[in-house]
């Protein structure tokens, strides 16, 4: 022990107390430690320190069990945030590597025409297109407006036979 | 130096699990820690008892020891036992009644005085208070520096050294007067 001395005990007890005081102090520390030297304590027995002994060595066995089990669920909750953090690591990485999503809009116009380098073509066929349409809206007002002497309902079926047909062909390109 | 070596040697032994350096460990401080036990109770079985269940914690906590002062850690577990059978002590008080306890009482003192008529320190300390006769037993049996004492008893270093003047003093004039 370091400040035993008396020397290094003198120069802690400066840092306290005032010199007379730490003289003081210092000599009862010394008297105080003659005193117990003096009259010392009882030894522990024989039998008690063999009892002791043979109480370690039979809790031996237990405490390295206890030990093990106690290594064996470290590691294993360590192998566990390991697995977790990978998860996790492997859904950044796969998430990062990813091609962006492409955004899918619905065709208005016939792919045949949005394709075609022919611009005087479609330009005809659009035309022809919008002909008929034009032709069958007036057809479908003359019907509302009752101008259409046959019979009504077989000539809207076949409006919306060749509406159907139309369609068709339109997106057909 | 080498003592140091050898003791590390026998920590490392008991971390491992091994026996002999367990024995190695009780051969080497059992003396001092049955004293320090011996002096705050005055009793030979209380004392046998807590010396017992201080190695056995030592082989339970070994291996939470990070290698600071071995004394240090292994006297801090002894005050801890120490505070735990003086907790106790005051719980089983509480329990007795006041014959049962007035009965007990004259016991113990009659068993005690037998074995104090050749200790004058043990009768002297009881006029102690048990915080003033732990610091003083705790400083001479661990041979701990104050610095160390401070630590274990969780309080600065200043205060330690009030207490302590002030428990030598009173120590040496109840032994001198």
């Amino acid at each position: 022990m370091n400040d035993l001395n008396e020397k290094s005990l003198n120069e802690l007890f400066e840092k306290f107390f005032d010199d007379e005081q730490a003289k003081s102090f210092a000599e009862d520390i010394q008297k105080a430690e003659q005193i117990l030297r003096g009259h010392p304590a009882p030894e522990p027995d024989d039998m008690l320190i063999a009892n002791i002994k043979a109480e370690i060595a039979m809790r031996l066995p237990a405490e390295r069990a206890r030990h093990f089990r106690r290594m064996v669920y470290k590691l294993i909750s360590i192998a566990a945030a390991i697995v977790i953090l990978a998860t996790i690591s492997v859904q950044f990485l796969v998430e990062d590597g990813k091609k962006p999503r492409e955004v899918s809009y619905a065709s208005l116009i016939p792919a045949a025409i949005w394709d075609s380098d022919d611009i005087t073509a479609d330009d005809e066929n659009l035309a022809i297109f919008t002909a008929e349409i034009e032709e069958i809206e007036g057809e479908v007002l003359n019907l509302e407006s009752g101008e259409d002497t046959g019979n009504g309902n077989r000539t809207i079926t076949e409006l919306e036979m060749e509406l159907i047909e139309i369609n068709s062909d339109f997106w057909k390109g | 130096m080498a003592e140091s070596d050898d003791l590390a040697r026998i920590i490392t032994g008991c971390k491992n699990g091994d026996s002999r350096c367990f024995s190695k460990v009780v051969d080497m401080y059992a003396s001092r820690c049955y004293g320090y036990f011996y002096r705050l109770t005055g009793d030979n079985d209380i004392s046998d008892e807590l010396l017992s269940e201080l190695f056995v914690k030592l082989v339970e906590k070994i291996g939470s020891y990070k290698g600071v002062s071995f004394e240090s850690w292994l006297f801090k577990i002894a005050t801890n036992i120490f505070h735990d059978h003086l907790r106790s002590k005051q719980r089983r008080k509480k329990l007795l009644d006041v014959l049962k306890k007035q009965l007990e009482s004259e016991i113990t003192e009659h068993k005690q005085s037998d074995d104090e008529q050749s200790d004058k320190l043990q009768i002297r300390l009881k006029t102690l208070d048990t915080d003033t006769r732990e610091l003083i037993m705790l400083r001479f049996y661990s041979q701990l520096s104050f610095k160390e004492i401070a630590e274990i008893r969780s309080e600065p270093i200043g205060t330690t050294l009030a207490k302590m003047h002030r428990g030598i003093k009173k120590l040496r004039q109840v032994m001198e007067g």
